[in-house]
């Protein structure tokens, strides 16, 4: 095989990576809204346990999630296809550090503007949606990318529970030949090829907002 | 079958009698990537051929997963002949994934300091080396700790990566018992349980540290 036929070849596992990826995202950006909007609102015994759920997805370390899911839901009777395991759980760890960035975007908003929403008669409801989502959204839009590009190498790991992804390909291709150069180079820029171009349109985005945080997430 | 309880308690012992090596692997790790990602910083600023070149560098390394490093580096570097243990094949896989994170941060942490810091010290008479080391870094320290500090927590919760190319930390010994014994479920989710308790307990310590000795001073 030549280099590009490795590439190619890693490639077919495009499907997998994508799909995964975006069956993950189902998860992830509600959980993020939900938990770091609840998070925002809430306080004292409710407060805790909406952290405590967000601090197991975002603290757990996601390979061991994602075995531990794969292999004792059977065990308890709920028997889930590998790509709905990996897809709950990708999704709902990237969701716990969305959460967080959704809460300190809420938290970063000058006082003034729910204030001046009440004093307008609207409800609390009506200045969350109107007013504080769409200010903290757009400026946790650069996060939000990082984000997504850290879910795209995430699911790298779903080829440790069988799915045909990118990585699962490469080490496919490598059981039939030895190259071992040829093959591993070609994963690392197919992971390139995918995510330098979302890396470039968040710098863009980044540029556009001009408040651009850096991101502590993982993986 | 159902979850073992008995089970899970006796697989303890063994899961915890490995975690020196990962936290071992972490902290290795940790210095590992912060060595590299401060000399990418530094070398970034030298001028703009370096500057382009490492930017790319640290762009390619954002854009491709820590399971893909970790592949390329343990069947590549035997083919060059470079056979090294796969407990520092991991430690340099993490080093040069986090290495990518940790130059962003160093970069933010070194922009923070006004431009004017430098030119009081030149004006009082410091040399380069001088104002480096007693204006600057000291600025800067108190700058990154805190991201810095998350991204250590990352790098523990990315140790078990290297159950993958057999390093025998704590998710590698958790799929020894499990494949010894057919019970998937018990070993993997005590794995889980330990991994948690120790990213929450160094995540608080790391909050702690921040808040007691990095307090900023007034400016």
């Amino acid at each position: 095989m030549t280099i590009v036929e490795i590439f190619l070849g890693i490639f077919e596992g495009f499907r997998v990576t994508a799909t995964v990826t975006a069956f993950a995202l189902l998860f992830a950006v509600p959980f993020a809204l939900i938990f770091g909007v609840a998070q925002y609102l809430t306080k004292g015994a409710v407060r805790l346990i909406v952290t405590s759920i967000i601090e197991f997805w975002r603290s757990s370390a996601v390979i061991i999630l994602l075995f531990v899911f794969y292999y004792a839901l059977p065990v308890v009777g709920i028997q889930l296809p590998a790509i709905t395991v990996s897809a709950i759980v990708l999704g709902l760890n990237t969701g716990g550090y969305g959460s967080q960035a959704v809460r300190a975007g809420l938290q970063s908003l000058d006082k003034g503007q729910l204030e001046a929403g009440m004093a307008l008669g609207l409800s609390r409801r009506r200045v969350l949606y109107l007013i504080e989502l769409p200010q903290a959204l757009v400026r946790m839009a650069p996060t939000f990318i990082n984000q997504f590009i850290q879910l795209v190498k995430g699911t790298a790991l779903v080829s440790l529970v069988t799915l045909t992804d990118m990585t699962f390909r490469a080490k496919e291709i490598a059981e039939l030949e030895y190259n071992p150069v040829g093959i591993y180079t070609s994963l690392l820029l197919a992971y390139f090829v995918v995510c330098y171009p979302i890396t470039v349109f968040g710098r863009w985005v980044e540029l556009r907002i001009g408040t651009g945080r850096e991101l502590t997430s993982e993986l | 079958m159902s979850f073992d309880l008995a089970f899970a308690a006796s697989t303890v012992p063994p899961i915890l009698s490995v975690i020196g090596t990962t936290i071992g692997v972490a902290l290795l790790s940790c210095a590992g990537a912060s060595v590299l990602g401060f000399s990418f910083e530094i070398l970034r600023r030298a001028g703009a051929a370096p500057g382009y070149a490492l930017r790319f560098v640290i762009d390619f390394i954002r854009s491709t997963p820590v399971l893909a490093w970790l592949y390329f580096l343990y069947f590549v570097l035997p083919h060059y002949g470079v056979i090294l243990p796969a407990l520092m094949v991991g430690v340099l896989g993490l080093s040069i994934y986090f290495s990518g994170y940790l130059a962003e941060v160093f970069k933010a942490g070194i922009d923070a300091i006004p431009k004017g810091q430098s030119e009081a010290a030149r004006a009082l008479g410091l040399n380069r080396i001088d104002t480096v080391f007693f204006i600057l870094a000291p600025q800067m320290l108190r700058n990154v700790a805190a991201p810095v500090g998350n991204y250590f927590v990352s790098i523990l919760k990315a140790t078990p990566y290297l159950a993958v190319i057999a390093v025998p930390e704590m998710l590698g010994s958790a799929f020894d018992i499990a494949s010894d014994t057919y019970r998937y479920a018990e070993s993997l989710t005590v794995v889980g349980v330990v991994f948690l308790l120790l990213a929450l307990t160094i995540a608080q310590a790391v909050k702690l540290i921040e808040r007691k000795l990095l307090q900023p001073t007034s400016r």
